[in-house]
């Protein structure tokens, strides 16, 4: 089912965490609600399932304005961060609570607690308490009683935030693999950018409280907007640097590098710009040559990562096959693409 | 403690300082099955003969299982209201959006610390007024009334510690507010409400002053009220009648305190009057 | 129910009726009973006008109304049209009806002597006991009679004095009201009696000794003690000394006269050392002194010792090994990390316990009940005694309500500012679930 923020507003008390905000999320699509803590994801999220009042705007499932009805009937399942499973109730029974409360029959509901089971993989669970589970398992619990009474969207806050690194893989395809089976529409909060990348549909970033980029993960990753969305996505980071427009190229403040002026409209002559460089477009191929020392190297198996230090201090990233040409303090000449170069007005929006 | 200093010093000293103490528990049991020679201190026979008011109804006086009855009663019943306040105030203090929720609040932390017997004279008026003087009825109200601040505390603090997560996956589940209450938080604060159970039943159990203020007849007699009558008869000097009576009077709190003393201790410890 | 807010008042409507019924109603009581001269006399319900002895002498003394009062306080018969009637419909013999109608029509007498003499010489020669049913008819005595309300007083008066102007009446009224009436003369007594005085003294005596000796004094050597041990010892005391507060008070108090009374524990081990056996509880003002405040001292220990033990407990262990890898002696790790982190705990145990101590008396009253003498009685006892309990069986209401109103004066005000000091506020968290 589609869901649309419009107009979206919430504020408590006299301060307003997000202002006017609008987001479609298609039908049977999976989107990310990405960004720092404190952006007003969250906020987002317990408006869309209805914990939190609207301050203002409305909110609609299909064509249905859910803005006023109370959480109990929006028909949405949640996945929180803590799972929240019942302490006192069996698994069965926690997966069985929703349908107890719409008052389906017994059979029915085993029924249904079953299939559900089935489709998350823990059959052999059913009679055990929450304590007595894995994070792994509590999720996939959770996971279950969420859809069982098959929701219109499923809310998944933070899901995989209390898990271990290996758990955290295996959950990610997991959690995707029971979205497309199921084909419900989804909304992930996180603050991971790869587990936005890896899971989702397509991505909204968020920060103070706006949306600033909504688009598919390898879109976003390869035309970000702004500076901001720049420096969330990728890992390891990108670097920026400052530099002036100079007379046909943008000249990096403390070096000798001189970016040739791509098309489209630069800033005119004398304006400061932030330029932005990602890891893998720095390294013996390119066309615009970057000198410094390498001030640290970071053994990642079958890559290395390098600090290039530039002679005004700064530092680039360079993530490369790994190569025994080069070690610490090396001084090296290597090479950014300036093809692949992103340019930053100094308000942070991509020129 | 660290382990750094030495502690026996430390024991010891405690120890001559507690020796009183627990010589007036011991002698409490063992006065009540023997007899001493007189002025001795040192028993030197065995008798059942002060436990005869378990059998034997003195003239004038109310009969021992009558009296215990009533306690029974008078505490069971002031221990359940003041659960079932408790429990749902406390609820709606800590969780519930209502109109002027930190009003409640701070008049129930007031409440708590305001000292409730000062308004004897007037609830003795007034019960005497509306009939209900001398009724357990009554007496059981008031003593429900002035436990329950600290009650509506104590169960608020246990609710506070409920993540909100269960509740927000309650109502996501389509639950309505009350049935989220009942059915998911309130298992979870079971032991808060074990604990205060026991606390106000043993706080019913000891009381004094209201019973026998608000409800000193014969019909409606307490333990507490019993025991005192016998001890403030002049006419009948019997320390080791009174110490059978009190012993049978305070076991179930002795009993209840060792058994449960975890549960307790909290509770003792978060300030209570006395 | 699923707005919070319906299910929120429901939720709160029991405690909300308890505390209407049992806190603000009575301390608006306790206001109002403080201004009336109710007591065990009075009654506390509405009064009746009553014609009793003490009603018609403040009638001549306080009023002035000699005459009426005269009249009032003897016995009176007037043979009257209205106790004919009587007669007839209760069957009397017509003959003496009809003779006492025509014979002795408006004759007053004011001794039953005569007026039974005039009955039993009347010509068809009555019984004796048909001579007691005819007088008690025309008797329009009113010594005694109860009257309900100032119309059937009036009524029943008018047969003796028919002329009553309005101020008479007013007078007659208010001279013969049994029941309890509005006046300030409770406090204008409390600031002037010395009793006031020495109850206030035995009060501030009571509430700061033990505050400051055993409350935060002795519940700090305890805390310490407990601290200072390994924890099988330390639980078993903390336990010990909880026994004096989970004991009932009757029976708590019952030890202590144990120990105390002449034939009691004391005095026999003292007997050996040649010391007169005595009532250590009551003999002397002093001693009764120190076994008040043990008593309630120990019960108020184990209160500081359980908050200052958990306050103590909350500070790091690595504190303590820093300090003592510095070089620390106890009293020097006591003085510089434990006390100043109690600091917040004697605060709240001074505050919580002023207000405890200051209202509760059971303990007292169980114990020396104020003796010898009236030594140890505090305020709240002496509430007790004035209003709900003492040997003389006249209780004053109005003026233990009036007494106890200060003490409900002082719990309110203490109890706002302790709110404000602890900061109770800061607890509120906004509800996370809007709905």
């Amino acid at each position: 089912m589609r869901i649309l923020l419009d107009g979206f507003t919430k504020s408590f008390g006299a301060v307003t965490v997000i202002e006017n905000m609008k987001l479609e999320i298609k039908d049977g699509e999976m989107l990310a609600l990405l960004g720092p803590s404190g952006c007003g994801k969250s906020t987002t999220l317990f408006a869309i399932c209805g914990i939190h009042k609207v301050t203002g705007g409305r909110i609609l499932f299909g064509d249905k304005d859910v803005t006023r009805i109370a959480p109990q009937e929006r028909n949405v399942g949640v996945v929180f961060q803590s799972y929240a499973l019942y302490p006192h109730k069996t698994v069965e029974e926690n997966i069985a609570f929703p349908l107890q409360v719409r008052r389906l029959s017994a059979d029915e509901i085993s029924r249904q607690v079953n299939e559900m089971a089935r489709l998350v993989h823990i059959e052999k669970l059913l009679g055990r308490r929450p304590a007595e589970l894995s994070g792994g398992q509590q999720q996939r619990v959770a996971l279950a009683r969420a859809l069982v009474r098959r929701p219109d969207v499923l809310l998944l806050d933070e899901p995989l935030a209390n898990l271990d690194a290996k758990l955290r893989l295996e959950m990610r395809s997991e959690i995707r693999r029971i979205q497309l089976e199921t084909g419900i529409t989804a909304v992930l909060v996180t603050h991971d950018q790869v587990e936005a990348m890896s899971m989702c549909d397509r991505i909204a970033i968020m920060d103070a409280g706006r949306i600033i980029q909504i688009a598919t993960p390898s879109e976003m990753y390869e035309n970000p907007r702004t500076e901001f969305v720049a420096g969330f996505l990728g890992n390891p980071p990108i670097a920026f640097l400052n530099g002036v427009v100079g007379d046909g190229a943008i000249d990096i403040s403390g070096t000798d590098i001189r970016l040739p002026k791509s098309a489209g409209a630069l800033p005119s002559y004398g304006a400061r710009v932030v330029v932005g460089i990602r890891p893998e477009n720095l390294g013996p191929a390119g066309d615009v040559p970057v000198k410094g020392r390498i001030s640290f190297v970071e053994t990642q198996g079958r890559e290395n990562l390098y600090d290039l230090t530039l002679p005004n201090g700064r530092v680039l990233r360079s993530i490369q096959p790994v190569r025994s040409d080069v070690g610490l303090n090396d001084e090296v000449e290597w090479f950014m693409r300036s093809d692949r170069i992103f340019v930053f007005g100094e308000d942070g929006a991509r020129l | 403690m660290t382990g750094n200093f030495r502690s026996w010093p430390v024991v010891l000293a405690l120890s001559l300082l507690s020796a009183p103490l627990l010589l007036m528990y011991a002698y409490l049991i063992v006065d009540t099955i023997t007899n001493s020679p007189v002025g001795s201190f040192v028993p030197n026979e065995f008798t059942l003969e002060h436990w005869s008011f378990l059998w034997e109804t003195p003239r004038g006086r109310p009969n021992i299982w009558r009296v215990t009855l009533n306690s029974l009663v008078f505490a069971t019943s002031s221990c359940l209201i003041v659960l079932a306040v408790s429990s749902t105030a406390g609820y709606v203090l800590s969780r519930l959006n209502v109109p002027g929720r930190s009003f409640f609040l701070a008049g129930v932390m007031v409440l708590h610390a305001f000292p409730a017997i000062t308004l004897i004279v007037a609830i003795f008026l007034v019960l005497q007024m509306v009939g209900l003087y001398n009724s357990l009825v009554g007496v059981i109200l008031v003593k429900a009334a002035i436990d329950m601040p600290l009650g509506i505390w104590i169960m608020k603090g246990f609710y506070d510690t409920v993540p909100w997560e269960i509740e927000m996956a309650g109502i996501q589940d389509g639950a309505s507010r009350f049935r989220v209450w009942h059915s998911l938080v309130l298992p979870q604060v079971r032991p808060g409400l074990f604990a205060l159970g026991l606390f106000s039943f043993l706080l019913g159990w000891s009381e004094f002053i209201l019973p026998q203020v608000l409800a000193p007849g014969n019909q409606v007699q307490v333990l507490s009220v019993y025991l005192a009558s016998l001890i403030a008869d002049d006419n009948n000097f019997d320390m080791a009648l009174f110490k059978s009576v009190g012993l049978f009077y305070i076991a179930p709190v002795l009993i209840l305190f060792f058994a449960f003393q975890n549960y307790l201790m909290n509770i003792y410890g978060g300030g209570t009057k006395g | 129910m699923n707005s919070s807010r319906n299910l929120g008042l429901v939720l709160m409507a029991p405690a909300i009726v308890l505390v209407v019924l049992f806190f603000l109603v009575p301390v608006a009581l306790t206001a109002v009973f403080s201004f009336t001269t109710m007591s065990t006399s009075t009654g506390i319900t509405g009064g009746a006008y009553q014609l009793a002895p003490n009603a018609i002498q403040r009638l001549r003394d306080q009023f002035g109304m000699v005459e009426l009062a005269q009249k009032l306080g003897e016995p009176s018969f007037v043979i009257d049209e209205r106790g004919l009637a009587t007669l007839e419909a209760k069957g009397v013999a017509p003959g003496i009806v009809a003779e006492l109608r025509s014979n002795h029509l408006n004759e007053t007498f004011t001794v039953r002597r005569d007026v039974e003499r005039m009955i039993r010489s009347l010509r068809e020669r009555p019984s004796t006991p048909e001579v007691k049913l005819i007088s008690a008819e025309f008797s329009r005595s009113l010594a005694n009679a109860r009257f309900a309300d100032e119309a059937a007083l009036f009524a029943a008066v008018k047969a003796i004095d028919a002329q009553l102007t309005e101020d008479e009446k007013a007078a007659l009224a208010a001279a013969s009201y049994s029941g309890w009436t509005w006046t300030t003369e409770n406090f204008r007594r409390m600031v002037s009696t010395p009793d006031t005085a020495r109850t206030l003294f035995n009060t501030l005596a009571y509430v700061s000794l033990t505050l400051v000796l055993f409350n935060t004094g002795f519940a700090m050597i305890l805390a310490l003690a407990v601290h200072y041990m390994p924890e099988r010892p330390a639980g078993f005391f903390r336990i010990l000394w909880l026994l004096p507060r989970i004991t009932p008070p009757v029976i708590y108090v019952l030890m202590w006269k144990w120990l105390a009374w002449d034939t009691g524990f004391l005095s026999a081990v003292l007997d050996d050392f040649g010391v007169r056996p005595r009532n250590w509880m009551l003999d002397s003002a002093a001693n009764a002194w120190v076994v008040v405040v043990f008593i309630n001292g120990l019960v108020g220990a184990s209160m500081g010792m359980l908050i200052f033990s958990s306050a103590i407990k909350a500070i790091p262990q690595s504190l303590f090994y820093a300090s003592e890898v510095d070089g620390a002696y106890r009293w020097q790790q006591i003085r510089h990390i434990i006390l100043p982190q109690l600091r917040w705990p004697i605060l709240f145990v001074t505050c919580y316990q002023t207000l405890s101590l200051l209202t509760s008396f059971e303990y007292i009253l169980l114990s020396t009940n104020g003796g010898p003498g009236g030594t140890t009685e505090v305020w709240a006892l002496a509430i007790y005694h004035t209003a709900l309990n003492n040997y003389a069986g006249n209780l004053q209401y109005g003026y233990g309500a009036a007494m106890a109103l200060v003490l409900v004066v002082i719990g309110i005000v203490l109890s706002l500012v302790y709110l404000r000091l602890f900061n109770y506020g800061a607890l509120v968290a906004r509800p996370l679930i809007e709905h």
